[in-house]
C-alpha cells in the first residue's frame, strides 16, 4: 500500500481546493482512504500531469469491491491458487470438512471461494477485520502470492 | 579483457546470461489462444534486475534485440517483479526463448532451456512476432 | 465434480456451470485449469494440406502416411488419458516406430527414479496428513501447479498437522529466482547460484554429516540451519522442479544420495502436464523404459530416440503428434526441421505446430469432451469424466481408429 507522502509527491501540490479539500495534502489522505478519487483532482487531468496521473492509477489499483472491511480483491493479480480460501481462520471453523484441509469450500459460510480461476470474497461480516471484536488479520494477505489480496 | 568494445557502438550491445522460467498467467493466456496478443505480452519480454538494467542503460518497456548463434529476437525489457541481485536475466519459457535455445543436447535429448548465453542491445525494430518465430529462416 | 486437466494436480473438486454445450464458469479451478476447461478459442479444424476434410478422411490419410513412412515416430500423449496412451504404445509397436513424450525434455529422469524406486516417495495425501518440512526445489508451484500450497503441501490442515501451516509445517525454498512460491517460503529461501544445485547438495550432505559445508560465496551458517530443519523434520518432502533436475540432468543420482542421508525425507518430481506420469508408467509397464524408446524385434530405449534428437538429427521422416506442441516448446534451432516432414496432428486447438502439419485431426479436450482416466504426479489413479458434449472424438478413439487402418 502507498503511503500519503508517496501520494502527496505525485499531486500538483497547488492547494487549489478544486477536490473541496483545503490542501493537496489532505485529498491524499482521502484518497488513500478511498474516499475521493484521482479524477475528483481536475488539474490532474490535465496533459502535463500525465506521467503523475498514471503513477497515481498504478498506486491506487482500482479499489471496486472494497467491502465494508475494506478488503479489496485485485482481480487483475489473482491466480485462483486458494491459499486464501485455505488459510482463512474463519473458512477453516465454518468448514472444516472442505476449505480447511485444503478441498474446495463444501457451505457457503466460506468467505473465499474461487470462480472462474479468481477469489471472490463473500461473508464479509463473517471477516475477523469486521465488527466489534476486530483484530488486525493477515491470515489471506500474508499466504497471497501476488499480493492480489488488500485491506484499505 | 577490460576494454568495454561495446562502448565504441552506437547501440552498445553486452553479454547476457538468461535462466527461463513458468509464469501463470503467461500458461492461461497459451490455454486460450497461443497466437494471441495475450499470450505474447506475457511471453515476448526479458526480465532484468534493477541492477543490470541500470548497468546497461535500459528502461522499462524498452526493446532490445537479444542474439547469440541460435537465433534472434527483439523482446521488451521489463523490470523483475523481486528485487534480483542481477547477473542473470529472466524469460518465461516460450517460443521466444527457444529461438535462443542451443538445439546441443550432448546426445541426452535435454536442450539447456535454463542458461541460455546471449548479446542484448537496444533496438528499434519491432517486438518478434509469432509468424516469424514459426516460419520465421 | 469435474476432474481439472489443467495440470498433474488433477484436482477433482470442480463444480462447472455448463450453458447451450459451452462451460460457462468453472468453480474451484485456479487460473491455469480455468483456461484449461473453458478451452481455446481456435479449435483445430480437420484438414489434409490445409484443405478442409472430414474427421474420416484424416484419419485415414494419417494412416497411409504412417504406413509407408521409412521411420515414423510418435510424439506426446502427455494431455491423452491412459487409454489413448495404451493406444499409442500399441500403435508404435505395430508400426516399429519410436515412440516419446515431452519427459524427455523434462521430468522423465525423475520419473524413472520414482518407477524404479530410486527415491524414497510417497503420496500428496501423505503430505497433506503428515509433512511438517516441504522443500520446493526449483520448482515454482505457485505458478506451474497452483493449487499444490493450497490443496495438499502447505496451508491444509491434516490429520497430523491440525494446527495450521504457521506452526505446523515450515516451507522451503532453494531456487536460482525469487519465484512467488520463495515469496510464500518468506524466511527460508536459499537463492542459488544458476546450475548451483548439485554444489548445494553436496554441501547440504556435508552439513548433515556434521562437516563444515563448502560453498564457494555462500553463507555456510545459512546451510548449516537448514540441515538442522531437515534433521528434525518428522516426515519431510522434497519436491523436485524443472530447476532442479535440468541443473542435476547429468548426475540425477546425487539427489537419492541426499535422500539417503534424511531417512524421513520423500522425493516427488514437480510434474506440469496433466498425465505425464501417465505416459511414463505406461510405456514402462510395457518396456521398462519410461521414454525415447524404438520399437523393433525388441523395444529399445536410446537418448537417440528423444524428441530432440530426432529432429536434430532429422532420423525420422514422419511424425505424429498428440497434445503436444514441439514446435512451441522445443528450440526452434532443432523444431524448424519440422517444416522438413509430414506432420499428423491430433490437439483440441490450433498450435503452432498444426500450422505446418500435413494432417489435422481435431480432437476432444479430456476432462471436459471426453472421458478416461490419468495419473497424478504422485501415481494415484484419477477418474476423468466428460461434462459436455461436443461431438470431437477423443485421443484413445482416434488413435484406435488410425491403429486399425495401418
Amino acid at each position: 500500500m502507498p503511503t500519503v507522502m508517496e501520494l502527496y509527491q505525485l499531486l500538483p501540490k497547488t492547494n487549489c481546493k478544486k477536490c473541496g479539500e483545503s490542501t493537496c495534502m489532505a485529498f491524499a489522505v482521502e484518497l488513500l482512504s478511498r474516499k475521493k478519487k484521482i479524477q475528483d483532482c481536475t488539474p490532474i487531468l490535465e496533459d502535463k500531469f500525465k506521467n503523475q496521473r498514471e503513477k497515481l492509477e498504478s498506486l491506487l489499483l482500482p479499489s471496486e469491491g472494497a467491502g465494508e472491511t475494506g478488503m479489496i480483491v485485485h482481480t487483475e493479480l489473482c491466480t485462483g491458487c486458494g491459499n486464501c480460501v485455505v488459510a482463512c481462520p474463519v473458512d477453516v471453523a465454518n468448514d472444516p470438512g472442505g476449505a480447511a484441509i485444503g478441498c474446495a469450500p463444501t457451505n457457503d459460510k466460506v468467505i473465499f471461494k474461487v470462480v472462474d480461476g479468481k477469489v471472490i470474497a463473500s461473508n464479509i461480516r463473517e471477516c475477523r477485520r469486521f465488527g466489534k471484536n476486530r483484530v488486525l488479520c493477515y491470515a489471506c494477505i500474508d499466504p497471497c502470492p501476488t499480493g492480489a489480496i488488500e485491506f484499505v | 579483457m577490460g576494454i568495454d568494445v561495446g562502448k565504441f557502438l552506437k547501440n552498445p550491445e553486452y553479454d547476457i546470461r538468461i535462466t527461463t522460467y513458468r509464469d501463470v498467467f503467461q500458461v492461461a493466456a497459451l490455454e486460450c489462444d497461443r497466437w494471441g496478443d495475450e499470450f505474447r505480452k506475457y511471453s515476448a519480454a526479458v526480465f532484468m534486475s534493477k541492477i543490470d538494467m541500470a548497468k546497461m542503460g535500459f528502461k522499462k518497456g524498452d526493446r532490445v534485440k537479444v542474439s547469440n548463434t541460435n537465433g534472434s529476437i527483439v523482446v521488451e525489457v521489463r523490470e523483475t517483479k523481486r528485487d534480483e541481485p542481477g547477473g542473470i536475466a529472466f524469460m518465461v519459457n516460450s517460443p521466444w526463448s527457444n529461438a535462443l535455445v542451443s538445439g546441443d543436447t550432448g546426445g541426452r535429448g535435454i536442450p539447456e532451456f535454463k542458461d541460455i548465453r546471449a548479446k542484448v542491445s537496444l533496438s528499434k525494430d519491432e517486438v518478434t512476432g509469432m509468424e516469424k518465430l514459426v516460419v520465421g529462416n | 465434480m469435474v476432474t481439472c486437466t489443467g495440470c498433474a494436480l488433477l484436482c477433482d473438486d470442480i463444480e462447472v456451470i455448463v450453458e447451450a454445450g459451452r462451460i460457462k464458469e468453472t468453480k474451484n479451478t485456479c487460473l491455469r485449469g480455468a483456461g484449461r476447461i473453458k478451452g481455446c478459442v481456435n479449435r483445430l479444424v480437420p484438414s489434409i494440406g490445409e484443405q478442409r476434410v472430414d474427421v474420416g478422411n484424416c484419419i485415414e490419410k494419417a494412416a497411409e502416411i504412417l504406413k509407408n513412412a521409412e521411420s515414423p515416430m510418435l510424439f506426446g500423449f502427455d494431455n491423452s488419458t491412459s487409454g489413448a496412451q495404451v493406444k499409442a504404445v500399441q500403435l508404435a509397436n505395430k508400426l516399429d516406430a519410436i515412440i516419446d513424450d515431452t519427459s524427455s525434455f523434462c521430468q522423465g529422469i525423475m520419473v524413472e527414479k520414482v518407477l524404479r524406486q530410486e527415491f524414497r516417495t510417497c503420496s500428496l495425501d501423505d503430505i497433506r496428513n503428515k509433512a511438517d518440512v516441504i522443500i520446493y526445489w526449483g520448482s515454482d508451484a505457485q505458478d506451474s501447479q497452483p493449487r499444490h500450497l493450497s490443496r495438499f503441501s502447505y496451508f491444509p490442515r491434516g490429520e497430523e498437522r491440525q494446527r495450521g501451516y504457521e506452526e505446523d509445517r515450515t516451507a522451503i525454498a532453494i531456487d536460482v529466482r525469487e519465484s512467488n512460491t520463495a515469496k510464500i517460503c518468506k524466511g527460508h529461501f536459499y537463492r542459488i547460484p544458476l546450475k548451483g544445485d548439485r554444489r548445494f547438495i553436496l554441501a547440504l550432505m556435508d552439513a548433515l554429516s556434521g562437516r563444515v559445508p563448502k560453498f564457494d560465496g555462500y553463507d555456510v551458517q545459512k546451510i548449516l540451519e537448514l540441515s538442522g530443519i531437515l534433521k528434525k523434520a518428522k516426515f519431510g518432502a522434497i519436491f523436485a522442479g524443472i530447476g532442479l533436475t535440468y541443473s542435476i540432468k547429468d548426475d540425477a543420482g546425487i539427489l537419492a544420495d541426499l535422500g539417503r542421508m534424511l531417512p524421513n525425507f520423500h522425493i516427488m518430481p514437480m510434474i506440469g502436464h496433466y498425465n505425464m506420469r501417465g505416459f511414463n508408467e505406461n510405456l514402462f509397464r510395457e518396456t521398462g523404459f519410461v521414454n525415447s524408446v524404438k520399437f523393433g524385434s525388441e523395444p529399445v530405449h536410446d537418448n537417440r530416440y528423444s524428441i530432440a534428437e530426432t529432429l536434430r538429427e532429422k532420423s525420422i521422416d514422419v511424425l505424429l503428434v498428440a497434445g503436444s506442441d514441439p514446435l512451441l516448446s522445443l528450440p526452434r534451432s532443432i523444431a524448424k526441421s519440422l517444416a522438413g516432414m509430414q506432420v499428423v496432428c491430433i490437439d483440441p486447438c490450433v498450435t503452432l505446430t498444426s500450422k505446418i502439419s500435413a494432417v489435422n485431426i481435431p480432437a476432444a479436450v479430456s476432462g471436459v469432451e471426453c472421458g478416461g482416466t490419468a495419473v497424478r504426479m504422485d501415481g494415484k489413479k484419477v477418474e476423468l469424466s466428460a461434462c459436455v458434449e461436443s461431438g470431437f472424438l477423443g485421443d484413445e478413439e482416434i488413435l484406435g481408429r488410425i491403429m486399425e487402418a495401418v
